[in-house]
């Protein structure tokens, strides 16, 4: 825990001197950012359920998409694509909505969140049966699917097939039997926390994110399949010595990833913006969610916390503008300063220098990062499931 | 509560501090072009009114609703989303908020399938871009006619972000005005399909440098800023949009101006003085809301004199530019 933890607390550190050198006050750009991020210690009249109710709809797509990059950490593979897998399923969740619009919610529910699923895994399948046959590198065709995917939906939503009007750049919305609903009842005219119940635009997928990473967690650490895929992180050599499969452990662990993405895409398109819009293409959760993985160690728990970490950044970002008057990208800034720091092990080396102390790193306490890119080193197990 | 009611009526504007919050969208307060606009109208309004002004960059299409919100459940007179991308989420946040007025400029608020709610709160900005259009098209059509652009093919460009109405009444009213001119002009008209990435507009502005034209406007905010480059390194001209962007390249001979700052302190101007009115405000050259700027270029006499004789045409009502890409 102490890497996480100590990397935030450095990215934060770091970011109040930039605040103060840029000539701003940091106490309040860091009270605008708690106060929008979790609704406590706010002075200008914020309203605390619904910044708390922002940050967990931000936090969503971030829990799904983080598993989606840890899994594949977990067998020595970086899955930099979960941004276009998140796109495949958010266009075929769109498309399946719209297609079959008059279908009732229990038909049409399962249907688009499964159509985004298998579209993700599809997506993401294609790299991994480039490694596995003729080991083109997951990193580098991930990230041309990446654009693959942009392409494509830009096509469909300006001059597509998926065009509302022309002179638009959106879809038509789907079916109301395709929408998640929001956990509280979407009326403009009952009032729940002092504001129209409308504001508060938490869905149930909520629930299906934190189930995901619930069978992200059992999936790697109770069942046998889970055993290969990390396995195969650790050597591949010695898996295959071992009897495993390495080509269909990676193909596996790919489609298995993409379906996280691909989920997370159709979420998020059926529980907040009911059509697709110009908005996914400046869209960053599949880049955050490495970020959200590495800091979360890997772990569900980890990832659901580091996803609610920068949920809350998203969100209290605005409040610090409109608040504080402190620029929203400091929260961008932030988010890299966590990145690097973890990235550069800063809490490793300071705990080295210590003078006391000194003590051998404790397993699962390194760096994730240096050892996952590699297949021959991968992080010690935690004890923990 | 009954001394409320007493008093001359609208003199309570001088004791009440006015809460204004602007939106940006994904574009951010240094677009050069009609964020930064909204920005400096609101500033404006700042001084003039002493009305408190608040900003909230939104960095991706997810903010523009909690963003939208923050403001308005904190009770601000009036919350202003800039840019037509966030039409959606001004007629949700304003149906949500009935009492607080929002202006939202380049659009209306509407519902998921583009139509205006027409909600009483919600006061639309709009501009006639085709008449700032018209001036650069002016400009464009008579260096052509006398043979002073660069190449002399009777060929020019227009580089639109994406086919949208706003980007498509800049090009009308710029190749209406540039064939009113020269009729042998041919007008290319290519989109980019974004908004952001200057590498993309690039591309299109490449490709209509190659078919011959030698003077290109760009239509498509900071995506727009790679046609501007592109003029400069093929050693062509270009037109900027929105704002004056003579600073964004030396090719920028001229800019369309859209006054986005005057839109902007116009509404906030309303709201102070208790004026707000529902529907649409339309600015144009007749409202001093649109015009051109000259920049990198020194305009020829008579060029100049056609120039000012076709703004008070248009301004006059003579004239009339087209809304519609004319065929």
């Amino acid at each position: 825990m102490a890497m996480p933890v100590g990397s935030v607390i450095i990215a934060f550190a770091a970011g109040a001197v930039i605040v103060a050198v840029t000539g701003g006050n940091p106490f309040n750009a860091y009270a605008g950012l708690v106060c929008g991020g979790f609704g406590i210690a706010c002075t200008q009249g914020e309203n605390p359920a619904l910044q708390i109710s922002n940050t967990i709809v931000f936090t969503i797509p971030l829990i799904a998409t983080g598993v989606a990059v840890a899994l594949p950490f977990r067998a020595g593979l970086f899955n930099i694509g979960a941004e276009g897998q998140l796109l495949a399923g958010s266009i075929a969740c769109t498309a399946i909505g719209i297609k079959f619009n008059t279908l009732p919610t229990v038909v049409l529910l399962p249907m688009v969140l499964l159509g985004g699923m298998v579209a993700g895994a599809l997506w993401a399948g294609v790299a991994g049966v480039l490694k596995a046959t003729v080991g083109a590198h997951e990193v580098v065709t991930t990230i041309m699917m990446n654009y693959v995917a942009q392409w494509l939906l830009r096509y469909l939503i300006i001059g597509g097939p998926l065009q509302l009007a022309a002179g638009t750049s959106k879809s038509s919305p789907i079916g109301p039997g395709a929408e998640l609903p929001t956990i509280l009842p979407a009326s403009n005219s009952i009032i729940i926390f002092g504001l129209p119940s409308s504001v508060f635009r938490v869905h149930m997928g909520l629930l299906i994110a934190l189930a995901a990473a619930a069978v992200f967690a059992f999936l790697l650490w109770r069942t046998s399949l889970g055993y290969e895929i990390r396995a195969v992180g650790q050597s591949q050599r010695a898996a295959r010595y071992a009897g495993v499969s390495v080509r269909r452990t990676i193909i596996v662990t790919m489609l298995i990833a993409g379906a996280f993405s691909g989920l997370a895409g159709a979420v998020q398109v059926a529980g907040v913006d009911h059509n697709l819009t110009d908005k996914f293409f400046s869209d960053t959760t599949g880049f955050d969610a490495i970020a959200v993985a590495l800091l979360g160690l890997g772990s569900a728990t980890g990832i659901v916390l580091a996803a609610l970490l920068f949920g809350a950044l998203h969100a209290g970002g605005s409040v610090m503008q409109a608040d504080a008057g402190i620029s929203g990208n400091l929260v961008l800034v932030l988010q890299a300063l966590i990145l690097f720091s973890i990235a550069a092990n800063f809490v490793g080396a300071i705990r080295q220098r210590l003078p006391f102390g000194r003590a051998p790193a404790a397993p699962g306490a390194g760096p994730p990062s240096a050892g996952l890119m590699t297949e021959a080193a991968a992080p010690a197990e935690p004890k923990t499931t | 509560m009954v001394m409320a009611c007493g008093g001359s009526s609208g003199g309570g504007g001088t004791t009440k501090t006015y809460k204004i919050g602007l939106v940006t969208d994904v574009g951010g307060l240094n677009d050069k072009s009609f964020n930064h606009l909204a920005y400096l109208g609101l500033q404006k309004a700042i001084t003039d009114f002493k009305v408190q002004g608040d900003v909230t960059e939104s960095k991706t299409g997810d903010d523009y609703i909690p963003n939208l919100t923050n403001f308005a459940s904190k009770g601000y007179d009036l919350v202003i989303g800039v840019g037509f991308l966030m039409q959606e989420a001004i007629g949700t946040v304003s149906g949500q908020f009935p009492a607080v007025h929002f202006a939202i400029i380049d659009g209306t608020g509407t519902d998921a399938q583009g139509n205006d709610l027409k909600h009483a709160n919600v006061e639309s900005l709009l501009f006639r871009e085709q008449d700032a259009g018209a001036m650069v098209g002016v400009i464009a059509g008579m260096l052509e006619k006398q043979g002073k652009a660069k190449k002399n093919l009777h060929v020019i460009g227009a580089v639109g972000g994406v086919s949208i109405p706003p980007v498509n009444r800049y090009i009308a009213g710029y190749k209406w005005a540039a064939a009113m001119e020269d009729p042998s002009i041919k007008v290319l008209i290519g989109y980019s399909n974004d908004f952001t990435d200057p590498a993309k507009c690039k591309g299109v502005a490449q490709s209509q440098i190659n078919q011959g034209a030698d003077i290109l406007f760009q239509v498509a905010g900071g995506c727009g800023l790679g046609v501007l480059q592109a003029a400069g390194q093929a050693s062509v001209y270009s037109i900027g949009v929105d704002a004056d962007q003579k600073d964004a390249d030396p090719s920028v001979i001229a800019s369309a101006l859209k006054k986005v700052d005057v839109a902007t302190y116009t509404s906030i101007k309303d709201v102070v003085n208790g004026q707000f009115t529902s529907g649409t405000l339309t600015f144009s050259i007749a409202n001093d809301g649109a015009g051109y700027a000259l920049d990198n270029f020194t305009l020829p006499a008579d060029i100049q004199a056609e120039v000012n004789s076709v703004q008070a045409k248009i301004k006059a009502g003579t004239l009339t530019p087209p809304a519609d890409i004319p065929a």
